[in-house]
């Protein structure tokens, strides 16, 4: 060839489709292909391939490889069958090139005439004789040598692969058909493994029947070209001519060597190559159970230990090869129990637990490539199809096939899942397995990936057919369809259920109330029948809300389902749904905003406290839509906002009124930050405590600005609002009452008597305007704690109180001034006020041991007495053995002693004064650490318990929907209600013995 | 409905039984029965039977709405007393919160959560008691002490004797109810019986025990004795312990056992007794859980109070029994604190727990003891590092209760309960005026 001739077939390589068309001209310019390439034809059928470059090379090897390569030559020039099925074979998968360059001649099995679909029995036959055994025998046994009858199966298995694979790549099969008949080849060479076997075992094998049961994929003809082919052994004894059984130990034990040489057959690696492995680990017991059971005990199993999915697995039992009697009375005797699972007393915990396992398959990032446990893979579908299959099954024997797309499509027959939903997944999961097919018939190895490489995205692409485009095209067309998978829980679980109460104009088939009322208990839902009436009234009519519901509740039924309160949740969406459904930014948040519903539905399904905030203000719900909004507003927010829209309000119970909305608007934005895990308990204790601040601190310049309306004249006094309690510690649940302590200070020159009606006057309307009764919920600013308690005046002089501590404190007072911080009014003041009580609170000598003991004298006595009656001590949040109280002491008592010289201690915070103290060596590291875990877990249980309720609760719930609420709300798996229990215990059990350790002596 | 179900309920109707009792075992293991209707069974089964658990001791306050008792199938016995016609069958139930999640107040979890922590390790708890008890003439009498029903001594055979014909009689009922006996006989003391039960894993053991115990009252009453499992009725005669032999199997394999070694007992085996040494204190009060066992420990005779170990030393808390050659598979450790009166499932679980403790922490194992525990001086014993097992209840809840082992295996629901339950008996007792005081006193003061 000339230098011009070769540059111009290289073009015409290139044209044709080759990516290297130097090489592949290089290898066309031999005396056998030459004439080859000049025939348009061949070369179009090349070019046609899923890789031409690697077709050339391929035909180039397997021609090479020929004694006399003429007669292919020729053949392929004549027999368009043979080179187009050939042709397929080279160009997408290396591997069977292999096999046909070492097998020469090879070829001929794919020419005219050899391209007829093989039956199963046909399989059978052709793997058996290639072992030597005889098809027609009862229980044929391979002939001759082992090692020699171990590779010819393989070759027998490659050259029967290699008809599918031309006849897939090629197109005239169905991917199904494929599936098929890759489980029918399995099925025979489990079939021919076998017989290596026996002629392993030898005589003893006549001693057992054995039965091989293909589980999964091969179980439902859905095989892949790799992977591993999931069995059961069943074996019996023999019977013998004379009517007896053979001794069933010596058959089991025979029937256990043949298995593991039928595993053995299948799976080694020998100069043959390997064909797959064959696991049977879905046996009883798993891997630690007995590889071969006797059908009673394979029953027994069934009947006492098995779990749900188990009866999942076994729904694909299929008797492959071996006894066939044995194996089918196998499938007998266990197939029912499949249909039985979803009695099972557990089976809804257990269904709960496989679909998380389904959505939260591999969240790694590689996940996003896999073809199979990716989000929106394959299993995502055969995973829900075979649950809906366990769940109707039980009562429908018409939805109870073994093979994932009959399974699909006789569901949509019948009304369990719409019919465009079904088709829709039905194209998903067969392009799914297409796409899979190809992937594992180029090396023939076990992957799942997707390949990110462009060079094999475009052979994997033009393999599937896609010509113009092939790697965009297969990117776009896998994104699509596993978007559509993705959304598979919404489509076959819950949009059916809608069917059922929605009178919607179509021809379908409905799910029954009866499946659906079932599937709602699947679900979760307990109270089926209400679910139903609401699912109707949020669903019926033709309005636009109704509309836009439709597609909404399929999806929010999961999300409440995946909530401790799915019924309530559903119940609070109605109710929200009413009050808000005309609104238009309503539904279109929840439709256009997924993180919105989402949220929305975790909330409205956990938490009786949030809902009943949204019941008052359904706007709320705009929050969830920013994650900003999540994040608690600062103090100094919250002041400026206020202070802002106060300004506009002359009418002072209107001007109280909006700061009181605007701190239920701020405790459903804390109250939703906790419920979804944002807030850590000091977060929330802390949000909690600014709220109550600044409201507290607008309602003292309303109350100042009307007193001084109505006196004329300015405050003759300053005043300041000093926090006490959990409010000056930074620690305020969502139902704490705000201690405080109120001081003012005559101005220079007023009237002692004038200043103090003032200040009265101002702190009077103060709390008036707070008491207001209004929806909104209660701050209760608590002033008890003040000198000589409610028979004292409500406000006193800085000069007063500095002349009741000088006389009268006590230690307890002492105690209650370590929280003491201002929160409002005059800053200058309260600065004073902290310079007053500083020296009492942390007294430079420490304690006497007069006042010790009287502290510990009171901590005792609070413990017996507080307690309400009938309370468990040990469930109690606050008085409870290391509970609230117990730390807070504990550490109080450290400040009072210690204060002085360890200025870390001087703080109104309980865990910022426990860390100082393990700083100092007050007590050991380990000792504080049991305390703040204690009282974090006290904190906790306490707030969940009300936003689970909506009540405020010091005790751990006993009632156990309560107990599971508040165990959900605080992270624990569902059914954890009593492990939640078990660790509180526990936290204050510890925290109990250091407070025995460290408070008491 | 699976099979065993199915089983029961055919065998109901065959045997024309007319109650089935559903049995469970309180925190302090006192047995406790509700009777149903065979007609009601199909329900129990799928759903278990409701009950008020505050009317249980120990049971209350883990929530307020009913517990549910579900029958184990595979317990089904029908009761062979011949007094009961038409028949009664029995179940062991197992005790379900309303959501159907095991009950942390049922003892009988708190045995298989620890048995399953042992087997997460590979092991297998095998346990195999030596139950004594006393036979005596008629019902107990306040203030009168009880009269043993025979004069006779270890291994006696008194002909004609009461003890025997009701050992012969309440073996064959064990034995009909499907509880292998290994050996009985007389006891030292009068009136004092011991049955050993046939080796089996440690929860068949602790509800045959719970059997055992009931079906001795039952033969004692047929034949119009008492038998009493008091661990110290009478002042003068050794107690009733319940020694009990325990080994961990890994597999087929006992784990206890390696060739060779001294006693033939393997590194699992030492730190297992190791364990058992260093938790002795802490786990106690669970084995000798009355303010009367401790009656019996500190009474001397074959009672251990001393912590300490010896190869077949019956003075020793832990006897290594003699080796039996080939029979590798029999070598077990005996445990010879507990007494008759314990919670098996509970006694059990501690003991496991703190064997275990030792196997994870690779305890060493001091030398065992080759005297007589009891013929030491107080200075020897001290000078040997030999220390008391808790004198009275009051000691063994005060080691006790600064134990996470304990509190970790009982859990903390029955953890709580029990030592409250447990100071308020001892509160009770140390408020009367004994016997003992009176006898002494009240002439002279």
């Amino acid at each position: 060839m000339t230098l011009g001739a070769g540059r111009a077939a290289s073009a015409r390589l290139a044209r044709a489709g080759f990516t290297e068309p130097e090489r592949a001209a290089a290898a066309l310019d031999t005396p056998l292909l030459a004439p080859l390439m000049a025939d348009d034809e061949v070369m179009g059928a090349l070019a046609a391939t899923a890789d031409p470059d690697d077709a050339l090379q391929g035909l180039r090897r397997v021609i090479a490889a020929e004694q006399t390569p003429e007669g292919l030559v020729a053949a392929l020039r004549e027999d368009h069958l043979l080179r187009d099925g050939l042709f397929a074979v080279l160009g997408a998968s290396p591997a069977l090139a292999e096999h046909l360059v070492r097998y020469p001649g090879r070829w001929r099995l794919l020419a005219a005439g050899a391209g007829v679909r093989p039956t199963a029995h046909g399989l059978r036959q052709t793997v058996l004789r290639a072992v030597g055994a005889d098809p027609a025998g009862a229980a044929p046994v391979a002939a001759g040598a082992v090692p020699a009858a171990v590779d010819a199966l393989r070759v027998a298995y490659r050259d029967a692969l290699l008809g599918l694979a031309a006849r897939d790549v090629g197109g005239a099969l169905e991917v199904a058909d494929v599936a098929a008949e890759l489980a029918d080849l399995a099925a025979a060479t489990l079939e021919g493994a076998l017989a290596i076997a026996r002629a392993e075992v030898g005589e003893a094998a006549a001693g057992c029947r054995l039965a091989v049961v293909a589980m999964g994929k091969c179980g439902g003809r859905e095989l892949n070209y790799m992977s591993d082919v999931d069995v059961v052994f069943v074996a019996e004894p023999a019977v013998h001519p004379d009517g007896s059984l053979a001794e069933e130990g010596a058959a089991l034990r025979t029937a256990t060597a043949m298995a593991v040489a039928l595993m053995r057959a299948c799976a080694v690696t020998t100069a043959a190559g390997t064909i797959w492995p064959v696991d049977a680990a879905l046996r009883p017991e798993g891997k630690a159970g007995p590889l071969v059971r006797t059908l009673a005990s394979h029953v027994a199993y069934y009947e006492r230990w098995a779990k749900t999915w188990e009866f999942q697995a076994l729904l694909k039992a299929r008797p492959v090869a071996g006894d066939m009697d044995l194996g089918l009375a196998y499938v007998a005797a266990v197939g029912p129990m499949v249909w039985r699972a979803a009695e099972r007393p557990d089976f809804v915990t257990d269904v709960q637990e496989m679909r998380r396992r389904v959505e939260q398959s591999l969240p790694a990032a590689e996940s996003r490539r896999e073809l199979k446990l990716g989000p929106g893979g394959l299993r995502d579908v055969e995973f829900a199809v075979q649950l809906l299959q366990l769940v109707h099954g039980r009562t429908d024997d018409k939805v109870r096939s073994q093979n994932t797309l009959e399974a699909l499509e006789a569901l949509s027959t019948y009304g369990y899942v719409g019919r465009a939903d079904a088709a829709e997944l039905d194209r998903a999961y067969r392009f799914l397995r297409s796409v899979e097919h190809r992937l594992q018939l180029y090396r023939l190895r076990r992957t799942h990936v997707m390949p990110d490489d462009p060079v094999e995205l475009r052979r994997l692409g033009r393999s599937l057919g896609m010509r113009k485009a092939p790697v965009e095209e297969l990117e776009t067309e896998w994104r699509r369809h596993a978007r559509e998978v993705r959304r598979l829980h919404e489509k076959l679980f819950y949009r059916p259920l809608l069917s059922s109460v929605a009178r919607l104009a179509s021809e379908e088939a409905r799910l029954t109330p009866d499946a659906a009322r079932s599937r709602l208990v699947a679900l979760g839902y307990e109270d089926p029948v209400g679910a139903l009436r609401h699912l109707e009234a949020l669903t019926e009519g033709v309005s636009r809300r109704a509309a836009i519901q439709r597609t909404l509740l399929p999806v929010l039924l999961g999300w409440f389902a995946d909530a401790p309160d799915p019924d309530g949740g559903l119940l609070a969406f109605r109710r929200l749904s009413d009050a808000l459904g005309t609104t238009p930014w309503y539904l279109r948040l929840l439709r256009d905003e997924g993180a919105v519903a989402q949220r929305l539905a975790v909330l409205l399904a956990s938490s009786r406290y949030a809902v009943d905030l949204l019941a008052r203000a359904p706007e709320a719900v705009r929050l969830l839509a920013d994650d900003e909004d999540l994040v608690p507003r600062s103090r100094s927010h919250l002041a400026g906002e206020l202070s802002t829209s106060l300004s506009r309000h002359e009418d002072a119970e209107s001007a109280v009124a909006l700061a009181r909305a605007v701190r239920r608007r701020e405790l459903f934005r804390v109250a939703t930050s906790d419920l979804l895990g944002v807030a850590s308990v000091e977060q929330v204790e802390e949000a909690l405590t600014d709220v109550a601040a600044a409201t507290i601190e607008a309602a003292l310049d309303v109350a100042t600005r009307a007193v001084e309306t109505t006196r004329g004249s300015a405050l003759p006094t300053r005043l300041a609002i000093v926090a006490m309690g959990r409010f000056g510690g930074h620690e305020l649940g969502y139902a704490s009452d705000a201690d405080v302590l109120f001081v003012h200070d005559p101005l220079p020159g007023a009237d002692d008597r004038d200043a103090s009606d003032a200040a009265h006057a101002v702190v009077g309307e103060l709390r008036r305007l707070l008491a207001v009764p209004s929806p909104d919920p209660p701050l209760v600013v608590d002033a008890n704690l003040r000198p000589e308690g409610r028979q004292g005046p409500l406000v006193r002089t800085i000069a007063s109180y500095a002349a009741y501590y000088e006389r009268w404190s006590h230690a307890w007072e002492s105690q209650a001034l370590l929280r003491a911080e201002p929160v409002a009014g005059d800053i200058e003041l309260g600065k004073q006020f902290v310079e007053l009580v500083d020296p009492l609170r942390y007294p430079a000598a420490g304690l006497d041991e007069a006042d010790v003991r009287e502290i510990r004298r009171i901590k005792a006595r609070v413990e017996a007495e507080r307690l309400p009656r009938g309370a468990d001590p040990a469930l109690h949040t606050k008085l409870g053995p290391g509970g609230l109280a117990d730390v807070e002491w504990t550490v109080q008592l450290l400040q009072l002693r210690h204060g002085a010289g360890v200025p870390g201690l001087r703080t109104t915070r309980t865990l910022l004064a426990l860390g100082a103290a393990a700083e100092a060596g007050l007590l050991e590291a380990a000792q504080a650490d049991v305390l703040a875990h204690a009282w974090r877990t006290a904190s906790r249980v306490r707030n969940a318990v009300l936003l689970v309720s909506g009540r405020p609760g010091d005790s751990v719930p006993t009632d156990l929907r309560e107990m599971s609420g508040v165990a959900r709300v605080l992270g624990y798996p569902p059914g954890a209600a009593g492990v939640m229990v078990e660790d509180y215990r526990r936290a204050t059990r510890r925290g109990r013995a250091v407070v025995d350790g460290v408070f008491y002596r | 409905m699976d099979k065993q179900q199915e089983f029961v309920l055919r065998t109901l109707e065959e045997r024309e039984i007319r109650f089935v009792r559903l049995w469970f075992t309180d925190v302090l293991g006192y047995l406790k029965s509700v009777a149903v209707a065979p007609a009601e069974l199909e329900g129990a089964f799928d759903e278990g039977i409701g009950f008020d658990g505050s009317a249980i001791e120990g049971f209350a306050r883990v929530y307020e709405s009913d517990m549910l008792a579900k029958p184990d199938p595979s317990s089904f016995q029908i009761l062979p007393w011949r007094s009961e016609s038409p028949g009664t069958a029995r179940m062991f139930c197992d005790i379900l919160m309303p959501d159907g999640t095991p009950s942390y107040a049922d003892p009988r979890q708190v045995l298989k959560r620890t048995l399953a922590k042992a087997a997460e390790r590979g092991f297998a708890f095998y346990t195999h008691p030596e139950i004594e008890f006393f036979l005596f003439s008629g019902a107990p009498t306040q203030g009168q002490p009880p009269v043993p029903v025979d004069q006779g001594g270890y291994f006696d055979h008194i002909a004609h004797g009461t003890g025997h014909d009701f050992r012969r009689e309440a073996i064959t009922m064990l034995e009909s109810m499907g509880i292998s006996v290994e050996f009985s006989h007389h006891e030292g003391a009068p009136g004092q019986q011991e049955i050993d039960l046939r080796y089996a894993d440690a929860l068949s053991t602790a509800d045959n025990i719970m059997t055992f115990r009931h079906v001795m009252k039952q033969v004692a009453l047929s034949q119009g004795v008492y038998a009493s499992f008091m661990p110290k009725p009478l002042t003068d005669h050794p107690g009733s312990g319940m020694h009990t032999h325990l080994s961990l199997f890994e597999g087929e394999r006992n784990a206890f056992y390696e060739a060779g070694a001294k006693y033939q007992l393997s590194k699992v085996a030492r730190s297992f007794i190791a364990g058992l040494l260093n938790h002795a204190g802490e786990i106690t009060a669970v084995t000798n859980q009355w303010v009367n066992s401790y009656k019996r420990l500190s009474g001397g005779g074959e009672a251990p109070a001393y912590v300490s170990w010896g190869h077949n030393n019956r003075s020793a808390l832990v006897r290594v029994p003699m080796y039996k050659p080939a029979k590798g598979q029999s070598t077990r450790v005996e445990l010879r604190s507990p007494d008759s009166a314990c919670n098996p499932y509970l006694a059990f679980a501690v003991i496991l727990a703190a064997g275990l403790k030792g196997i994870e922490e690779g305890y060493d194992l001091p030398d065992g003891a080759e005297d007589d525990v009891w013929s030491l001086t107080d200075g020897e014993r001290q000078a040997m590092g030999l220390a008391p097992l808790p004198a009275s209840l009051s000691e063994a809840i005060r080691a006790m209760e600064s134990s996470e082992l304990v509190a970790e295996t009982l859990g903390e629901h029955v953890f709580d309960f029990f030592l409250r339950n447990k100071r308020a008996e001892w509160a009770d007792y140390r408020r009367q005026v004994t016997a003992f005081e009176l006898d002494r006193y009240l002439s002279v003061l």
